[in-house]
C-alpha cells in the first residue's frame, strides 16, 4: 500500500530510547562519579531534533499524496488480540497529526535546549532529561497512535511524566502533593476515557479499532451511544486539558521546573484533550448538542480562570490560569465544530505560551528563583532580550493584531458568532479583554516601573545564549504563525484549515463578511480596553494590592480547592480510615468471627472430655474399642 | 528427568526442602541450596516452555494409579492456563532466595515445600490429588507465619487457618459428591477433572457442591467479604511468605475457579455470575478505599492486593473471552508486580526495622535503583499502559462492560482508586525529606539488582509485547468459555430444574 | 478346655484394664499393661494349640519382644518423670487437661 511507511514508528521510539539510555546511564553512575552535563545535554537533544526532522519528512511526504488518501500508517506489531478485539501497535500520520507532530517536536526540541541552561548544576540533571525524553516519546505516541488504545498509551504516559516532573523537586512535600493531584485528577479523566473506549468498542469496535475503521463504521452507531461515548471521552479531555470541573491540578502543576511548565503544561500535553476531540470529530460532529455543551464548558472555564488570572501574584500562576483560559477557547472552538480553528489555536498557543513560560523562566532564573511579581519591577533594562520576546508573546496571547494569537482566537470567536451562539461569543470577547488585562498587568509589574527588591534587581542578569536563542526562535513563531491561516478577509487562503480538512469532519460556518468584521472589531476593542486598564493601574509602577471581598475570593480561586477538599478528599480519607480502623475489623469480619465462634463452641464442648488423666483416655479407648468390636461382631452375623 | 518434568518440578523442591530442614546446614548454605533448587525448577520450566505447543490440550501428562478401586490417580498435566501460572511461580521463586537472607534453614525448607506444593496444585488433574496439594501448600505457610511472623503472628495464623480450612472442608465434601455423582452415573469411580466435565449435574445438590468449591476458592482469592484474613496474614507474615501468598497462592484460587468450576459447574456459574461479579466489584472498591486508611506499608499493600484480586475475580465471572483472557494474563502481571512490591517492602523492613509510613521518607534520594524498581512495580500495579498491568485490567474492564454496564463502570473506578493510595504511599516513603532512620538506607547490591532485573524486564515486556503470552492463553480461555456455554443451560432452565425437583 | 484358657485370659485382661484405669501409681499402671499383654499371649498360645498352627506362637513371641522393648522405653520415661517431678502419681501428669 502506498500509504504504509516504515519510519513512523521511529518517531516515538527515538525519544523513548533516549530516555532509556539516559536513565540507565544515570542509574548506573548515581553511586560514583557523574558524567558531565554537556554529554547528557547533547544526548538528550539528539532524539527531539531527529524527531523534528522526521516530522518535517512526514509533512512533505503527506503533501506529496493526493488529498483523498492523505495519510501514512505503519503497523509495527500486533499489540494484543483477544476475540474480536484486535489492537495493533500502529501509527497514523494524517494532516491533523502531522501538524501536531511538527509543533510538538519543534517546541520540544527548543525546550530541551533551553533546559540545558535552566537546569545547569542541578544534582539530577540526567534524570530530568530522561523524564523529558520519556515525555516527548509518550506525547508522540499520543499524537501518532492509530487508534484510541494506542493513543491512551501516550495519554497515560504523558500523565506519568507530568507527575514525575511536577514532583521533580521531591524534597518539598507541596511539590509532591501537586504531582499526586495532577496524576489523580488525570486518572479521573482517564476513567472516562477508558469507559468511552469500552462503549465505543462494543458498539463498532469489532470492525477494527483504529481511527480509519472507526470513521468508516461510525454511521452504524445509535445516537445515544454517540452521546455517551462523546461525553465520556470529553471527561477524559477535561482531565488532561484542565477544564471545569477537573482544572484544579494545572495551577498546582507549576511546582515543576519552568521548562516543564512550558513544554508539558502549556504547549503540548494539556492540548491533548483538544486534539482528542478533533481526532474524534467524526463522532462529535454528529451530536451538536454535546458540542454546544463542550463549548459552554470551555468558555466558562475560560471566563473563570481569566478571573483568577487577574489576581494572581505568582508569575507562573498567572500564566497557568491563562493556559486554562486559552484551553477553554480551544474547547469552545472544537465544541462548535470549528475543529480547525481550535487546532489552529492549539498550534499558535504552543508558540506564544511556551515563549511566555520560557521568558518567565528567564526572569525567575535572573531573580534567583523568585516567582512573586510584586518582588520584581523595572526588569526591562536588565533583561532587554527577555523583555522583548515576552512582549511579543504577551501581545500574541492578548490577541493584538497581527500577532499569531489574534488570528487563531478570532477564528474561534467568529465561528461562535457565525454559528449563532451569541452568548458564547459575548463571553469570549469579555475573556479576550480580561486576557489583555492580566497579561499586561504581569508585563507592567515585572518589567516596568521601578525595582521593588533592589538587591535582587542588582544581581539580575540576562541568561546564557542556550536559553535566549530558543526565546528568540519562539518569538518569531509567535509573531508569524498566525499568517499561516490568514482568512480571506485579509487576503489569505486559510492554509491550515485546508490542510486539516481531510482529517476533520468540519461544518464550515459561512457568514457574511460583515459578521467577520464585527467579530474582529469586538476582539480588537476588547484588547485595547484590557490593555488600557492595565496601563492605567500598573503602567507606572504600583504597590502590591490588598485583596478584599470579591478580589480576595478570586485570589483564592473561589475556594474551589477547599471545596473539593471538603466534599471529596476528606470524606474519601475518612471512609478509608473508617473501613481500615473499624468496619473491616468489626463488621466485614463477622463471617470469620462466626466461624471462629463455631469452632470455639465445638472446642469447649470437646474440652470437657479432655480431663488430663491418662486413665480417662484409657477408658475412652476401651469404650471405643468395645463399641467397634461389637459392631464388627454384628456385621459377621 | 525431563520425561516427568511436572513431577520433577513438584517433588524436587519438596524433597530438597525436607532435606534442608532435616540436615543441619548453615543458614547461608540452606539459602544457596534453595536457590539452586528453584533455579533448576526454573530451568525445567523454561525447557518445558519451548516444547509447549499451546494446543489447548493437556501436555506433559503423567498418570499413575493411586487407589484404583476409587479411581483416585496421580494425574498431572498442563494447558495454556495452568502452564503460565506454573511458570510465573518458577520465575519468581528464585528471587526470594537471593533477597531474603539470614533466616533459619527451616525457613528456606518451608519455602521450598510451599513452592513444590503450589506447583502440584497447579499441575494436578485429579481432584483428590489437587486437594492434597492444596492442603500441603498451607502447612509450610502455617509454620512460616506462626514461627517467623510479626508480633501478632498467632492471631493471624489462626485466622488464615480457620478460614482456609473451613473452605477446604466444604470443598472436600463437594469433591466427594462429584465422585459419587460420577459413580452413580457411570458406575465407576473417577476424580479426573476431564472426566467430571462430562457430568450432567443439576438441582440443589449441584448448587451446594458448586458453593462448596466456590467458597474454598473465594476464601483463597479472596472475594469480598471473605477477605478479612488477608490483611492480618499478609502483614504478619515474613516478606517471603507474603510474597508466596500474594504472588502465587491467591492466583491458584483464580486458577482453580477456571480449572475446576468452569468446566463442571458451568450452569451454576452462569446462574450466579451476577452476584459473584458484584461481590468482586464491591471488594475491589472497598479494599481500595481501605488501603488509604493504612499506616503500615505492608498492610496498605495487602489491601491493594485484595483490591486487585477483586479485578481478577471479576474477570472470571464476566464469562466472556476478553475478561477471562484478561484475568489469566493479569494472574501473571499481578503476581510479578505485587510480588515484587512485597519483597521490596520486606527489604525496607530488613534494613530499617520499620514499615510505618510515617517513619519513612526520602528513600528515592538514598537509593535510586531501589526506588526505580519500586516505581516500575507500582506503575504496573496501577495499570499504566506500557506495563503488564494495563493489558489485563483493560481487558477485564472491557469484558465487564459487555457483561453488565453498571458493574463495568464500577470496575473502572479501580483506575482512580489505585493511584490514590499508591501515590500517597510513594510520596511519604520515597519522596519528601529523609530522616535519620532512612539516611542509612543502602541501595540494592549488584546481586539484588540482578535478581530483580528479569522481573522488571518481564513487567515491561508483558506490557509492550503481550501478544506472545495472549496467543498461548487465548485458545485455552476460548475452550473454557465454550464449555461453560455448552453445558450452560440458561439461568431460566436452572430455575426450572429447581421447581421440578421440588415436585 | 479351651474355654478355661480363654476365660483366664479374659479375666487377666480385665484385671489389667481395671488396674490401668484405677491405679494411680505409674508402676502399677505399667504392670497392669504387662498383665494385659500376657493375657493376650495366653489367648494366642491357647488358640495356637487349638488350631495346631504355629501362627499363635509367632505372635506370642512377637508380643514378648514388643513388651520387652516397651518396658525398656517406658521405664526410662518413668525415671525421667520422677527425676523432674519427684512423683510417680499419674494424677500429677495432667498437662493435656483442656
Amino acid at each position: 500500500m502506498a500509504n504504509t511507511t516504515t519510519y513512523l514508528g521511529l518517531i516515538p521510539l527515538l525519544p523513548l530510547v533516549g530516555a532509556a539510555v539516559i536513565g540507565f546511564l544515570h542509574l548506573g553512575t548515581c553511586k560514583g562519579e557523574r558524567l558531565p552535563e554537556r554529554f547528557y545535554g547533547l544526548l538528550a537533544c539528539t532524539a527531539p531534533i531527529l524527531t523534528f526532522l522526521l516530522a518535517v519528512k512526514v509533512f512533505f511526504d503527506l503533501r506529496g499524496l493526493p488529498v483523498e488518501t492523505r495519510f501514512l500508517s505503519q503497523e509495527v506489531f500486533t499489540w494484543f488480540k483477544v476475540g474480536e478485539m484486535d489492537i495493533a501497535m500502529g501509527f497514523l500520520a494524517d494532516p491533523l497529526s502531522s501538524l501536531m507532530l511538527l509543533f510538538v517536536t519543534f517546541t520540544g526540541s527548543l525546550i530541551h535546549i533551553y533546559s540545558i541552561g535552566y537546569m545547569a548544576k542541578d544534582e539530577s540533571f540526567a534524570k530530568f532529561f530522561a523524564y523529558l525524553n520519556l515525555f516527548l516519546g509518550s506525547m508522540l505516541i499520543l499524537v501518532l497512535g492509530n487508534g484510541p488504545v494506542v493513543m491512551f498509551v501516550g495519554w497515560e504516559g504523558v500523565g506519568l511524566c507530568s507527575y514525575l516532573l511536577i514532583s521533580y523537586y521531591s524534597e518539598d512535600r507541596s511539590n509532591v502533593l501537586a504531582g499526586n493531584k495532577a496524576f489523580i485528577v488525570n486518572r479521573i479523566g482517564d476513567f472516562g476515557f477508558v469507559l468511552g473506549m469500552a462503549f465505543l468498542f462494543w458498539a463498532i469496535g469489532s470492525g477494527g479499532f483504529d481511527y480509519i475503521s472507526l470513521k468508516a463504521n461510525a454511521h452504524m452507531l445509535p445516537e445515544a451511544t454517540v452521546i455517551l461515548v462523546c461525553l465520556l471521552l470529553f471527561l477524559g479531555a477535561t482531565g488532561k486539558s484542565a477544564q471545569i470541573p477537573l482544572y484544579v491540578w494545572l495551577p498546582d502543576a507549576m511546582a515543576g521546573p519552568t521548562p516543564v511548565s512550558a513544554l508539558i503544561h502549556a504547549a503540548t500535553m494539556v492540548t491533548a484533550g483538544v486534539y482528542m476531540v478533533a481526532r474524534f470529530s467524526f463522532l462529535y460532529a454528529h451530536v451538536a448538542a454535546v458540542g454546544v455543551f463542550i463549548a459552554w464548558v470551555g468558555i466558562i472555564t475560560a471566563l473563570v480562570s481569566a478571573i483568577y488570572g487577574m489576581y494572581q501574584d505568582d508569575i507562573k500562576k498567572v500564566l497557568a490560569y491563562s493556559t486554562v483560559s486559552q484551553l477553554g477557547y480551544m474547547f469552545a472552538g472544537v465544541g462548535l465544530a470549528a475543529y480547525s480553528a481550535g487546532i489552529f489555536h492549539v498550534f499558535t498557543h504552543a508558540f506564544f505560551k511556551a515563549l511566555l513560560f520560557l521568558g518567565a523562566g528567564s526572569v525567575i532564573y535572573a531573580m534567583h528563583h523568585e516567582q512573586n511579581i510584586w518582588k520584581m519591577g523595572g526588569l526591562r533594562s536588565k533583561l532587554p532580550l527577555t523583555y522583548k520576546t515576552m512582549l511579543i508573546g504577551s501581545l500574541a496571547l492578548a490577541g493584538c493584531p497581527p500577532f499569531s494569537g489574534f488570528f487563531s482566537k478570532d477564528e474561534i470567536l467568529y465561528s461562535a458568532l457565525a454559528s449563532g451562539h451569541t452568548g458564547i461569543w459575548l463571553v469570549g470577547v469579555l475573556v479576550a479583554g480580561m486576557t489583555a488585562y492580566y497579561t499586561f498587568r504581569m508585563i507592567f509589574v515585572v518589567f516596568h516601573g521601578s525595582p521593588r527588591d533592589a538587591h535582587a534587581f542588582d544581581h539580575a542578569h540576562e541568561p546564557p545564549a542556550v536559553m535566549t536563542v530558543p526565546l528568540v526562535i519562539l518569538a518569531i513563531g509567535a509573531l508569524f504563525a498566525g499568517f499561516l491561516n490568514l482568512p480571506a478577509l485579509f487576503g489569505g487562503s486559510q492554509q491550515v484549515t485546508h490542510w486539516l480538512a481531510p482529517s476533520l469532519a468540519e461544518h464550515a460556518h459561512e457568514a457574511a463578511h460583515s459578521t467577520e468584521i464585527i467579530a474582529i472589531a469586538a476582539s480588537v476593542a476588547a484588547f485595547f480596553v484590557g490593555i488600557l486598564i492595565a496601563w492605567r493601574k500598573f503602567g507606572q509602577g504600583a504597590e502590591e494590592p490588598v485583596f478584599r471581598g470579591f478580589a480576595s475570593f478570586a485570589y483564592h480561586t473561589f475556594r474551589v480547592n477547599e471545596f473539593y477538599d471538603v466534599i471529596l478528599v476528606r470524606p474519601y480519607k475518612a471512609i478509608g480510615g473508617a473501613i481500615a480502623n473499624f468496619i473491616d475489623a468489626n463488621i466485614t469480619d463477622i463471617p470469620a468471627q462466626v466461624i471462629a465462634w463455631f469452632y470455639r463452641q465445638a472446642g469447649s464442648l470437646f474440652k470437657l472430655l479432655q480431663v488430663g488423666y491418662v486413665r480417662a483416655y484409657a477408658i475412652y479407648m476401651i469404650v471405643g474399642l468395645s463399641v467397634m468390636s461389637l459392631l464388627l461382631a454384628q456385621s459377621f452375623k | 528427568m525431563f520425561d516427568n518434568v511436572l513431577s520433577t518440578m513438584i517433588f524436587l523442591p519438596i524433597v530438597i526442602g525436607l532435606a534442608v530442614m532435616l540436615i543441619p546446614f548453615g543458614s547461608n548454605a540452606a539459602r544457596r541450596i534453595g536457590l539452586a533448587a528453584s533455579l533448576l525448577v526454573l530451568l525445567l520450566g523454561v525447557r518445558a516452555y519451548f516444547s509447549f505447543t499451546g494446543s489447548g490440550q493437556l501436555e506433559f501428562a503423567e498418570t499413575r494409579n493411586l487407589i484404583e478401586t476409587l479411581g483416585i490417580a496421580y494425574r498431572l498435566g498442563v494447558d495454556g492456563i495452568s502452564f503460565f501460572v506454573l511458570l510465573t511461580g518458577a520465575v519468581l521463586i528464585p528471587i526470594v532466595f537471593v533477597v531474603v537472607r539470614d533466616r533459619p534453614r527451616a525457613f528456606y525448607g518451608n519455602l521450598l515445600i510451599t513452592a513444590g506444593a503450589m506447583a502440584g496444585a497447579i499441575a494436578a488433574c485429579d481432584l483428590v490429588l489437587f486437594y492434597i496439594f492444596w492442603e500441603i501448600m498451607l502447612i509450610p505457610i502455617f509454620f512460616m507465619i506462626g514461627l517467623y511472623g510479626g508480633p501478632d503472628r498467632r492471631a493471624a495464623t489462626i485466622k488464615i487457618m480457620l478460614y482456609t480450612v473451613s473452605g477446604s472442608l466444604l470443598m472436600l465434601a463437594s469433591i466427594i459428591y462429584l465422585g459419587a455423582a460420577f459413580h452413580a452415573h457411570f458406575g465407576v469411580w473417577s476424580f479426573e477433572t476431564i472426566a467430571l466435565t462430562g457430568l450432567d449435574l443439576s438441582g440443589r445438590t449441584a448448587t451446594l457442591a458448586f458453593f462448596g468449591f466456590m467458597l474454598a476458592f473465594a476464601i483463597k482469592i479472596p472475594i469480598f467479604p471473605l477477605h478479612t484474613w488477608l490483611p492480618d496474614a499478609y502483614t504478619e507474615a515474613p516478606a517471603a511468605a507474603t510474597f508466596l501468598l500474594s504472588a502465587i497462592m491467591a492466583k491458584i484460587g483464580i486458577y482453580a475457579v477456571i480449572r475446576f468450576i468452569m468446566p463442571v459447574f458451568g450452569p451454576e456459574l452462569v446462574h450466579y455470575a451476577v452476584p459473584l461479579a458484584w461481590a468482586a466489584v464491591i471488594g475491589l472498591i472497598y479494599c481500595g478505599i481501605a488501603a488509604i486508611g493504612q499506616k503500615d506499608m505492608k498492610r496498605l499493600l495487602a489491601f491493594s492486593s485484595a483490591s486487585h484480586m477483586g479485578v481478577l475475580a471479576l474477570g472470571l465471572f464476566c464469562l466472556n473471552i476478553q475478561a477471562l483472557t484478561g484475568s489469566i494474563f493479569q494472574i501473571m502481571a499481578h503476581a510479578t508486580s505485587t510480588g515484587l512490591l512485597f519483597l521490596l517492602i520486606g527489604m525496607i523492613e530488613d534494613r530499617l526495622q520499620t514499615r510505618e509510613i510515617a517513619d519513612l521518607g526520602g528513600i528515592a534520594r538514598q537509593a535510586p535503583i531501589f526506588a526505580f524498581f519500586f516505581a516500575v512495580a507500582l506503575l504496573a500495579s496501577v495499570g499504566l499502559p506500557g506495563t503488564s498491568g494495563f493489558i489485563g485490567e483493560f481487558l477485564i474492564i472491557l469484558g465487564a462492560i459487555k457483561f453488565d454496564t453498571t458493574i463495568g463502570i464500577f470496575a473502572a473506578t479501580t483506575l482512580i482508586i489505585g493511584v490514590c493510595y499508591m501515590l500517597w504511599m510513594f510520596q511519604r516513603v520515597f519522596f519528601e525529606k529523609g530522616n535519620d532512620r532512612t539516611a542509612g538506607f543502602t541501595d540494592l547490591s549488584a546481586a539484588e539488582t540482578l535478581a530483580f532485573l528479569p522481573v522488571i524486564v518481564l513487567i515491561l515486556l508483558m506490557g509492550v509485547f503481550p501478544q506472545p503470552f495472549i496467543a498461548r492463553i487465548e485458545p485455552a480461555a476460548q475452550n473454557h468459555i465454550a464449555t461453560v456455554q455448552a453445558t450452560g443451560r440458561t439461568s431460566g432452565q436452572i430455575a426450572l430444574d429447581h421447581t421440578l425437583q421440588q415436585h | 478346655m479351651i474355654h478355661d484358657y480363654l476365660s483366664l485370659s479374659i479375666l487377666l485382661f480385665c484385671l489389667g484394664v481395671l488396674g490401668v484405669i484405677s491405679r494411680r501409681n505409674v508402676f502399677t499402671v505399667f504392670m497392669s499393661i504387662e498383665l494385659m499383654l500376657n493375657a493376650a499371649n495366653l489367648a494366642f498360645i491357647a488358640l495356637a494349640r487349638l488350631h495346631e498352627s504355629m501362627d499363635g506362637h509367632v505372635l506370642a513371641l512377637l508380643v514378648m519382644a514388643v513388651a520387652a522393648a516397651e518396658a525398656a522405653l517406658a521405664l526410662a520415661v518413668v525415671i525421667l518423670l520422677h527425676k523432674h517431678t519427684g512423683k510417680v502419681d499419674t494424677n500429677v501428669f495432667s498437662l493435656l487437661k483442656g
